[in-house]
């Protein structure tokens, strides 16, 4: 775990981790000169089939290709992708959280806080002297002023007295202040530990013995030459297995690098002889990731009627009075819903004849791209609406409470909508909008719900997910993260914790996000948005369990408004229904910018 | 990350306090998950829906006609999302992309289908402009007294959008093709109603006129 303090980070030179980066790509591209003469001087110049013809000849040939392939493949791995991208990663992250500290650290001693505990939770507090300030009814004017009290200027007089009267708001108010740049602080350096992490793992994880060169030339070469061919094609299998096992360290950007490094026929073999090693992974391209996907998709279905099969067989030679019996069938009963429940995804996003269907919206239509499913806990699905890696907008939804596999269809229908709007208020871009079941959400409001352990649950996977999006798609593309209801928390715990690849975030609905300041989501202020209508329940929910209402003035950011439903319909859900236009347009400006 | 409790002002306390007891919180879940009586079924809700966009179109000057129609659902509900068994149908009709931008489409039409709308009773729920920096998009919204939402929204697009509102959903077998109005060809390539009829649009039984519609719809509900 970093053991980065806050002042590490205020003080880490940040253009020199960069430079460092620099310098090893650098060192890549003077490497590859050489391999490029070996190929067109030696092995296709002075040892040329025109020069010299034998057996020998052309075992040294292969020889000497074979090591320049290895030499780039090396150089690829480990000095391109891990060392310098790792470098180049980590100090764009330590920057940008170095950016936000820079701004925070003079506002804490500005108030007059104080920054207590350990590294890996810090306590922003009132210093002694604020303290004592406000004891004395001397408090500074800057507090005076967020409490609207005049600051007092005599003893007992008018405004001391309601200072001293107010003294419980003066308190709550500084406490809360500092609550929120605690927030912000905690965030930051979340973040940053995460950073950190996350490039010790990629480092790690570099092998610790050099790779195999091709053998020696002699006797032995033809007996061995085919083994180490082998082994090389055995390599991107391994590599493959690691990165979706997670095991690799690689950021979905590194994994995006040795894609892309990959033969197209290495590509190809794995999708098909592999999709579980492709279809999840962040960083891998959306089409080759939902070629996967479907393929896993046609197996696991298959492998259900198997098993829905062979349940049922042994189910006739049990007691149907038997404890055996009903365990029996209960499992069979989950395997029957499990079964369903992907015939009915597969059905919405697949034609009949097998191809990729169109979503229903505005020409051109989109198809749907799957990312990602499960059937483990409530389930899983990620769907995207469109190429993401294309688009020019990217809105990816995230669904609350009692969000499921079941369900996915219908979620389907809200990421279509918020497609179609999109589409419908930017003709003139592409848009794409993912529907981003990647986690096991709460099944109850009460007492699911009011627990942050499903948000935490959902915190890297959203992080990886984001950064994915981010290595696939095009440089500039508008990338927005909505969530409804409790997936506003998981994406506040994402923001928090880990770090999300976002332009704009935008709360639905949200019982609290985690953090009680916009200014701790890693996101410009001004690209945080909120809305709740003036009816849904939400309102009742407490700050003690997920933070502040993200609409608050306190919170910063923007709030924006939706119309309610009826006064007794279901107002938590009804921001996309025909009563909250208002709510809609505002969504499609944001997630295609212009807003 | 644990966080400190934050104050807040004494009513938020007391309301958290009470949202907590146990038979409040009943009756907040028992809120969110029953939305009222719908007045249609999602099968019997196209031809009133159909026969609205119709009754608009036909008070539109010099109508260039539509591009293309989509039928569309909201989750209000259905497939296991919020509450069981609820959909919201949602047809939207779609301008070209030039028709779009006129003064006629983007402003004329708005002007009269208020006045249109007002005129029948319907009440305008949302009258509004939003001014951009390459355009300036308007937003109309009428609720008729069954229900039913007119949305007229000029903004990339120059849409009409009809909706119904939450309705219990129906089996897809039950759904009757409803011929789009405004000049989009039945069982065309924007007629965009084909996963509702995945085997193509039945011609072997009458379609549903929209132009033709009942007084009432009490029979065929």
């Amino acid at each position: 775990m970093s053991e980065m303090t806050w002042e590490h980070l205020r003080d880490l030179d940040c253009t020199a981790v960069r430079t460092l980066g620099e310098s090893w790509k650098t060192y890549v591209d003077q490497q590859l000169a050489h391999t490029e003469r070996l190929r067109t001087d030696v092995i296709e110049g002075h040892l040329s089939a025109e020069h010299y013809e034998s057996d020998t000849a052309t075992q040294v040939r292969e020889q000497i290709g074979m090591t320049a392939d290895r030499y780039e493949d090396d150089l690829s791995d480990y000095a391109g992708t891990r060392i310098a991208t790792t470098l180049l990663e980590a100090a764009d992250a330590f920057e940008k959280e170095q950016n936000e500290l820079k701004e925070l650290i003079p506002l804490i001693e500005q108030h007059d806080f104080a920054i207590e505990g350990p590294h890996s939770e810090y306590d922003v507090n009132l210093s002694g002297g604020l303290h004592r300030a406000i004891l004395s009814l001397d408090p500074p004017q800057w507090l005076c002023d967020k409490c609207g009290v005049k600051k007092p200027d005599g003893f007992w007089d008018i405004d001391t007295l309601k200072v001293l009267f107010d003294s419980v708001d003066l308190y709550g108010t500084a406490i809360g202040l500092a609550g929120q740049y605690q927030d912000w602080l905690r965030a930051v350096m979340s973040r940053a530990h995460d950073a950190d992490d996350e490039a010790a793992a990629a480092l790690a994880e570099m092998r610790e013995n050099p790779t195999e060169l091709p053998p020696h030339l002699g006797a032995t070469y033809d007996d061995l030459v085919d083994d180490y061919k082998e082994g090389v094609t055995e390599e991107v299998a391994d590599e493959a297995e690691a990165i979706a096992e997670g095991t690799s360290g690689m950021s979905p950007e590194q994994v995006n690098q040795w894609w892309q490094h990959l033969s197209e026929s290495e590509r190809q073999a794995l999708i098909a002889e592999h999709p579980e090693w492709v279809g999840p992974v962040d960083g891998i391209p959306t089409a080759s990731r939902d070629t996967a996907n479907r393929t896993l998709l046609d197996n696991d279905i298959d492998g259900l009627d198997s098993r829905i099969a062979a349940k049922e067989q042994a189910l006739q030679g049990m007691d149907p009075e038997s404890d055996e019996y009903e365990q029996a069938k209960q499992e069979l009963d989950d395997l029957k819903g499990d079964r369903s429940d992907l015939a009915n995804l597969q059905d919405r996003i697949t034609n009949d004849d097998g191809t990729p269907a169109l979503a229903e919206g505005p020409e051109p239509q989109q198809p749907y791209y799957l990312l990602g499913f499960g059937t483990q806990d409530s389930g899983r699905a990620i769907v995207s609406i469109g190429n993401p890696d294309t688009a020019d907008n990217v809105n990816t939804f995230v669904p609350g409470t009692t969000a499921n596999l079941g369900g996915a269809p219908g979620i389907l229908n809200r990421t279509e909508t918020m497609q179609s709007d999109a589409q419908l208020a930017s003709p003139g871009s592409s848009n794409a909008t993912v529907m981003w079941l990647g986690y096991d959400a709460p099944d109850t409001i009460v007492p699911e719900a009011a627990q942050e352990r499903w948000a935490d649950g959902a915190s890297e996977d959203l992080e990886n997910f984001t950064q994915g999006l981010s290595a696939t798609g095009q440089e500039h593309t508008n990338h927005t993260l909505t969530g409804h209801s409790y997936g506003t928390t998981v994406i506040g715990h994402a923001a928090t914790k880990d770090g999300v690849d976002a332009d704009n975030i935008v709360f639905v609905a949200s019982p609290g996000v985690g953090t009680d300041t916009a200014s701790a989501l890693g996101v410009d202020e001004d690209n945080v948005w909120a809305t709740r209508n003036s009816l849904d329940p939400i309102h009742l929910s407490p700050d003690f369990l997920h933070g502040a209402d993200p609409t608050g003035d306190d919170f910063g950011g923007n709030a924006y408004h939706s119309d309610t439903g009826a006064w007794n319909a279901n107002n938590h859900s009804t921001y996309w229904d025909d009563t909250n236009m208002a709510g809609r347009e505002t969504l499609a400006d944001i997630a295609t910018g212009q807003r | 990350m644990s966080r400190r409790p934050r104050p807040g002002p004494p009513w938020r306390r007391a309301l958290a306090a009470l949202a907590a007891l146990p038979p409040v919180r009943s009756i907040v879940e028992n809120l969110m998950d029953n939305p009222p009586e719908p007045q249609y079924t999602q099968a019997e809700a196209y031809a009133p829906m159909e026969a609205a966009a119709a009754d608009a179109v036909a008070v539109l000057p010099d109508f260039p006609g539509f591009k293309e129609r989509i039928w569309g659902e909201l989750p209000a509900t259905r497939n296991g999302i919020d509450v069981q068994g609820f959909t919201i149908v949602e047809i939207t009709y779609v301008f070209s992309l030039p028709d779009s931008g006129t003064p006629l489409v983007r402003e004329t039409y708005l002007d009269v289908l208020r006045e249109h709308w007002t005129a029948l009773g319907y009440t305008i729920t949302r009258d509004a402009v939003k001014e951009k920096p390459d355009r300036i998009d308007r937003s109309l919204v009428a609720i008729r007294p069954d229900g039913i939402a007119l949305w007229y929204w000029a903004s990339g697009y120059t849409v009409l959008r009809v909706q119904s509102g939450p309705v219990t959903a129906s089996e897809p077998g039950t759904i009757e093709y409803v011929p789009p109005t405004g000049g989009v060809r039945a069982g065309g390539r924007y007629d965009k109603v084909g996963k509702y009829f995945p085997e193509g649009i039945p011609v072997d039984r009458d379609a549903v006129d929209p132009f033709d519609s009942p007084d009432s719809y009490e029979d065929s509900l």
